[in-house]
Parts: structure tokens; sequence; C-alpha cells
């Protein structure tokens, strides 16, 4: 059996969520491993979700926004780019930086979601499983 | 903590024992050892806390509990430890930064530069003529310890005492208040554990300037250890100035493990603060990243009620900037 990866996805409200679902309206195919979670902003992703995410067993963490200038709260994603590239920094320490990704996602481009989940769900699929699976509990 | 709201070991006691409540007094507690201290019948209230709050879980954690998810996530996976080790040579000492990376990561508005602890701390060390190695140890799991989550810290213990004892160093030295607790308390470790204090009384330094000295609850009232740190200063020519609630009465900075970021524990920095303030020393040095991470929090409030004119640094950064400086 092939690896099928399980992708956590931040959405944003206002744009990479509508990205999303323009992505389904115009019927833009994408693997079917992500599960989106709608945020109103991705200021609001704590470094905590992610690690949780992580922790639980999800294969990759993908957070999208608005691009920087667009955000509806103003500067909201100015925010969570500082975030996330922190957590980033963090999890390269533990080998785990390749699994997060941020991408910035306009509700206009559907067809650029689909890209964007296609090429991150090829990289986990290079990557293989969470490591946090292999690890048993009483080693 | 009873300067600033209702809760009482008493109570505590009482609602959860005695009469079965379902309340949050166990979770107020600071474990800042205060209690214990002073109690006439000699009860050992903090063992009471941590057994209690044991395998329950409490959802209002700082930060949203990032350390604790990042402890969690460390002991699960098989690799090294956050500390990489960059200089194995062959010494009879190790140092351990504990997870000054991580808050600098993760606190980056606080406007302190954790990382520098540790890079002062090897300046120190290497000053008083000691090579450590660095182990690749994980997260001590102080915070998860003190937040109920045994099993988490069981295997990152586990972990971490399999590489301290097969490293073969008979000294392991920290410079973080809470780490040293839990290797020396909560560890079953064959090599001594000595905080960075103890070695930095010989640096050979003349400095002329007048700091106040911030006792953490885990180093003071946890260890015993109050002297070591003052005698680092004063033996560098450093006039140290006390404050009111000084040594065993110190207060606490009120965020040990990161429960109780609120408005209670803000009450008591700012008091701290004032403290400080009051002692005319433009600087207050302590030896805890907590303590320092949430005074500097208040200190750098982007609307605060009350501007300080305080510089609050640890106390290996305090002594290696100065050492850079002659």
């Amino acid at each position: 059996m092939t690896f099928e990866p399980n992708i956590l996805s931040f959405c944003c409200n206002w744009c990479s969520y509508a990205g999303a679902d323009l992505a389904g309206v115009s019927r833009f195919q994408y693997p079917p491993n992500i599960r989106i979670i709608r945020v109103m902003c991705s200021g609001r992703i704590e470094p905590a979700f992610i690690l949780e995410a992580l922790k639980n067993g999800a294969d990759g963490v993908l957070v999208t926004g608005c691009h920087i200038g667009d955000c509806h709260y103003i500067e909201g994603n100015k925010n969570a780019e500082i975030r996330i590239n922190n957590t980033k920094k963090a999890l390269e320490k533990l080998g785990l930086d390749k699994r997060l990704r941020l991408e910035w996602v306009s509700a206009s481009e559907g067809a650029r979601f689909a890209e964007v989940v296609r090429d991150f769900t090829e990289e986990i699929k290079k990557l293989g499983q969470n490591p946090v699976k292999e690890v048993k509990i009483n080693e | 903590m009873r300067r600033v709201s209702k809760t009482s070991p008493r109570s505590s006691i009482y609602n959860s024992n005695v009469y079965g409540l379902e309340t949050k007094d166990v979770w107020m507690c600071l474990t800042c050892g205060l209690c214990p201290q002073e109690c006439p019948q000699q009860v050992d209230f903090l063992s009471f806390v941590r057994q209690e709050r044991e395998g329950k879980n409490y959802e209002e954690i700082a930060h949203k509990g990032v350390f604790s998810e990042m402890a969690d996530l460390m002991s699960k996976l098989n690799g090294s430890g956050i500390a990489a080790a960059e200089k194995s040579e062959d010494s009879k000492y190790a140092y351990f930064p504990g997870c000054v990376d991580f808050m600098g990561l993760f606190l980056h508005d606080v406007g302190v530069d954790f990382g520098e602890i540790g890079a002062s701390s090897l300046k120190l060390l290497n000053h008083a003529g000691i090579n450590p190695k660095i182990l690749p140890l994980k997260c001590c799991g102080h915070d998860v310890l003190w937040q109920g989550k045994k099993e988490v810290f069981d295997r990152l213990a586990r972990y971490n005492t399999r590489i301290i004892n097969n490293s073969g160093i008979e000294t392991l030295i920290l410079s973080c208040a809470e780490c040293y607790r839990t290797f020396a308390k909560d560890y079953d470790l064959k090599p001594k554990v000595v905080h960075i204090s103890e070695y930095l009384k010989g640096m050979g330094m003349n400095l002329n300037s007048t700091v106040t000295y911030h006792d953490p609850c885990r180093l003071g009232r946890h260890m015993g250890i109050y002297d070591a740190p003052r005698e680092a200063l004063i033996k560098n020519g450093v006039k140290l100035r006390e404050m009111p609630h000084n040594r065993e009465n110190a207060l606490c900075c009120g965020v040990s493990s990161f429960l109780n970021c609120n408005e209670q524990t803000k009450a008591m920095r700012v008091l701290r603060l004032d403290e400080a303030s009051a002692t005319g020393a433009g600087t207050m040095v302590t030896t805890c990243t907590k303590c320092l991470a949430h005074f500097n929090c208040l200190k750098n409030e982007k609307e605060a009620a009350k501007k300080y004119d305080l510089e609050i640094v640890d106390l290996t950064v305090y002594l290696a900037r100065q050492l850079e400086a002659k």
C-alpha cells in the first residue's frame, strides 16, 4: 500500500478558504490528503496548534493566509509570518521543519491553491511518515 | 499569592480532599514554596499540589501551552535533544542551557535575547577554566511535571537520565533555576548537579556598579541557594542593594511552569518591580528564565500603566557583558 499522508491545513476565512472554495467550484484537481480547518485569520494560529497537530500524528501542516498587505484585519498575516517562521526554526531543532509550510493564497487563486496542495503533498510523500508514529510509547 | 487573591493552601486542601470539590484552587498555586516554609505543622504543600494535579488536564496554560506541547512532541521523538552537540570535548563537566532557544522563538515580543544566556554561560565557564561538554538532552520536563503531565515527564526523564548517566561526566552545570531544581530533585542522576552561580565567584573582575538581586523560587526556596549568586556578584565588585523582601521571603514572579499568567500574578509582578525600582539600583539580576521573561514582559508592555526605568538581566548575561566590556 502506498503511503497516503494526513495533512492538516489552516485556511483563513477571507482569502485562502475562498481560494480553496474556488478550486473546488472550478474543479481543479488536488490530492485528497488535506483536511481543512477554517480560521478567521492566519494570525489566529498559535504555534501550539501546529505542535499539537504534529504531536498527534499529522504528517504535515499547511498554513495559508492572505497575501501580505491584503489581510482583512490589516496586519494579521504579518503577525502570522513571524510566528510561523519562529515555529519553523523551533521545529528545525527536532528535524520536523519541512513538515510545516506557510503559503499566501488569495480568494481568486483557486488554481494556485490546488498547485500548493499538490506540491506540499508530494513533498510530504517523499519525507514519509511522521516520526512520532513510529516511536513506541514504552521504549 | 494571598496578597492578591482569595486562595489559601488550607482551603485548597479542604476543597479537594475533604469536600471533593472540583475547584481551580490547586491550579492557582504558584508552587513558589512560601507556605510550606512558614507552615508550623510542616505540611508538604508542594507535593500535595503536584500529586493533586497529576493526570488532570488544565486548559488555561499561558501561551496556549506551547512549551508543554513542545516538550510533549520532543518526548515522542526518537531523535536527539535540543542542544546540539557542537563541542564533544572530553570533559568531566557538562553544561545544558535548557530551552532558551525556544523561549527566544516563542516569546519573540518580550524583548529579551534568551539565546544570550547560553552563550554567556559558556563564555564565563571558559573564563573560569572549565570546558564543558554540551549534551544532547531534551527538555528537563519541569513545566510538564508541575502541569500534571506525569507521563510526558517520565518519557523525558528516561531519555535524559540515560544520556547523562552514560556520558561519563562528573558534574552537570545548569544556568536555569528550573532545570537545576528538576535535575537535582526529580531525577536520579549519578553526576553531581550544580548551578552555574557556584562557579562565578572567582571571575577576577572589579566592577563598579549597583544592582539588586531577585531570588527565583526554584533556586531559593526550593533548593536553598541564596548566597552563591550574591557572592558571584559581590566578589566581582558589584554593590548589592537588597529589596525589602529578599532571600526566604522573596516575592514570586508568579508564572512558574507557565500556569497563571493573569491579572492577579501581574499585580505581584508590579509589586516586585516597585520594590526593585525603589532600591535605586538600575539593574535587577535574576537567575531564572521565567522570572526574566515575565518581568521583562511587564516592563515592555505597550500601554503600560507604569514605566519602569530598570534593566532586568540574567546573572550570566550581566557578568559576561561586563567581561566583554573590560
